[in-house]
């Protein structure tokens, strides 16, 4: 089980600390911008950027033949995203979900289960994402202000615990269903997280669980299954990739008004993560498969 | 005192009883996080999360309490909507409690819990129509279930329970002994909710004569008393069946 592992419960824990800290000093909301760059540069980004290597580690789910027909598939995905979001918004929005829910999922089970029960890893990481958007739901309606049949619903009569006891409540039925390892300790972190969904706003919940529950505890896997002599020495390994996805993404920007969001920073920077995120998340099926 | 209170947002005034509560709850949720997390440590393997929920409880209750010390210290007036964001976290980790103890339960305990508390929510917000005593008696209803399924009835001769009774009776070493202790939580100390959630929505109702009733004692000591004893107690006796 990797939760006994030391390295998964410590990122975990940095996490819940970070939080409590912007929890209880009340740091404004000014400053979640600057946490998630910071999170996302740091942590968020370069946990897929080694995926071109690790792609190769597990020969039983070895796909590739070889490095250009790896690059051609992961960049294919990266661009059919990219249309996707700009031909049908709905459907990339949709794709987004689909895609995240599983990945999120499955990399929450580490730990508490094994990974083969898909069903359980996309509900499970489908709480994460509903947890994260109904507990800062009113901030959702104005960054999805384009996707109206949303962003009109008339939410003013409910308030924020309302929708924390909806998403505990879908918790609480759905985790009941599964036959999972540890119940009791999976429900419990997750409580843990959306304890910090209600308190935090979207950037920085997303911030926190993304980093610190997802991204970290992946990247230390990556580094013990790459078996680099040294942290610092895998850490630069993922550099190059990292520094492309922000080129990416600042290139992506220079045509922003034309075809994505105009203007919706938030929106387009959930773009260019979703684009990034549909590849990585079948190299990571593979990674984790069994762990 | 000024430079401690950095992470304070406002302090409390001479005299102030309720502010006093809501601090010690605090403080106290604090010191028993601490105690649990330690004991951690020290307790056999197949109580480890027992004692890791037990300190979660405190632990999140801690944060909540000390929110609502700072709300009602500012003079924002009682904090109903964090006690619900603690209780909706909390709540079905306490009934976990049983699960982990017994091994059955997990599903109807969850599903009992979240009736108690949508209804008690709905009631106490005015949601929905029909009245905060409506809602309530739903809330009461699944309150009782819950107590049904825990075996908590038996503790006053009423020789009727669920299968984690059943299974708390059953068991071997000290977890009868503590799930007895759990029962009086769950009968007495549970008790004092309906307690303060009929004082919090009497007004206009047909209970109001309660108010009086109590000498005007407010709510939030009703509720900061009951958190205390219900939340530490709970860890207390799950200690008591782990130790040694």
């Amino acid at each position: 089980m990797i939760l006994s592992k030391n390295y998964i419960l410590s990122s975990k824990i940095i996490g819940l600390i970070f939080a409590l800290s912007i929890i209880l000093f009340k740091v404004e909301d000014t400053y979640s911008t600057l946490i998630f760059v910071l999170i996302m540069l740091s942590i968020g980004i370069p946990h897929g950027s080694v995926d071109h290597l690790i792609a190769f580690i597990n020969p039983k789910s070895r796909r590739f033949k070889s490095k250009l027909s790896f690059f051609t598939i992961y960049l294919s995905l990266i661009s059919v995203n990219i249309l996707l979001w700009i031909f049908s918004p709905y459907l990339g929005l949709f794709t987004f979900l689909v895609v995240s829910c599983y990945h999120f999922g499955e990399a929450q089970v580490i730990g508490f289960n094994d990974t083969k029960n898909k069903l359980l890893n996309f509900i499970l990481g489908a709480n994460i994402l509903l947890s994260l958007f109904l507990n800062n739901i009113f901030e959702l309606q104005i960054i999805l202000n384009d996707f109206t049949f949303f962003s009109s619903i008339d939410l003013t009569p409910y308030d924020k615990t309302f929708f924390l006891l909806i998403s505990v409540t879908i918790l609480m039925i759905s985790v009941v269903q599964f036959k999972i390892d540890k119940k009791v300790p999976l429900y419990a972190e997750m409580s843990i997280l959306y304890l910090i969904f209600y308190h935090t706003d979207i950037l920085t919940s997303f911030s926190i669980y993304f980093g610190f529950s997802h991204s970290l505890p992946m990247l230390i896997m990556e580094y013990k299954e790459m078996k680099e002599k040294s942290f610092l020495k895998f850490y630069l390994k993922t550099m190059p990739f990292t520094l492309l996805a922000l080129i990416f993404g600042v290139i992506l920007y220079y045509f922003n008004n034309d075809l994505l969001t105009a203007n919706n920073l938030i929106l387009f920077t959930f773009i260019v993560i979703s684009s990034l995120t549909l590849p990585h998340v079948f190299i990571m099926k593979d990674f984790v498969e069994n762990k | 005192m000024n430079t401690l209170n950095f992470i304070l947002g406002a302090s409390l005034q001479p005299g102030d009883f309720v502010g006093f509560t809501f601090f010690i709850g605090s403080v106290s949720m604090l010191a028993a996080t601490v105690f649990f997390l330690v004991q951690h440590g020290q307790v056999d393997k197949k109580f480890k999360d027992s004692m890791l929920v037990a300190a979660l409880i405190t632990g999140i209750a801690a944060v909540h309490y000390y929110y609502m010390r700072d709300q009602w210290a500012e003079g924002l007036g009682s904090p109903t909507e964090l006690r619900y964001i603690d209780w909706i976290l909390t709540v079905p980790l306490m009934v976990v409690e049983f699960a982990l103890l017994t091994g059955v339960g997990m599903g109807s305990l969850f599903i009992a819990s979240v009736i108690m508390l949508v209804t008690g929510y709905i009631g106490e917000s005015g949601l929905l129509a029909g009245g905060p005593w409506l809602w309530g008696l739903f809330s009461g209803v699944a309150y009782f279930w819950m107590a049904y399924e825990v075996g908590a009835l038996t503790r006053i001769k009423i020789p009727i329970q669920g299968a984690v009774g059943e299974a708390l009776a059953n068991a071997k070493g000290k977890i009868p002994a503590a799930g007895a202790m759990l029962q009086w939580f769950v009968l007495v100390g549970w008790s004092i909710y309906p307690l303060g959630y009929l004082l919090g929505t009497a007004d206009g109702q047909w209970y109001a004569g309660i108010e009086p009733l109590l000498g005007g004692l407010p709510m939030d000591i009703v509720y900061n008393i009951g958190d205390a004893i219900n939340k530490i107690g709970f860890g207390m006796a799950v200690w008591y069946a782990a130790k040694d």
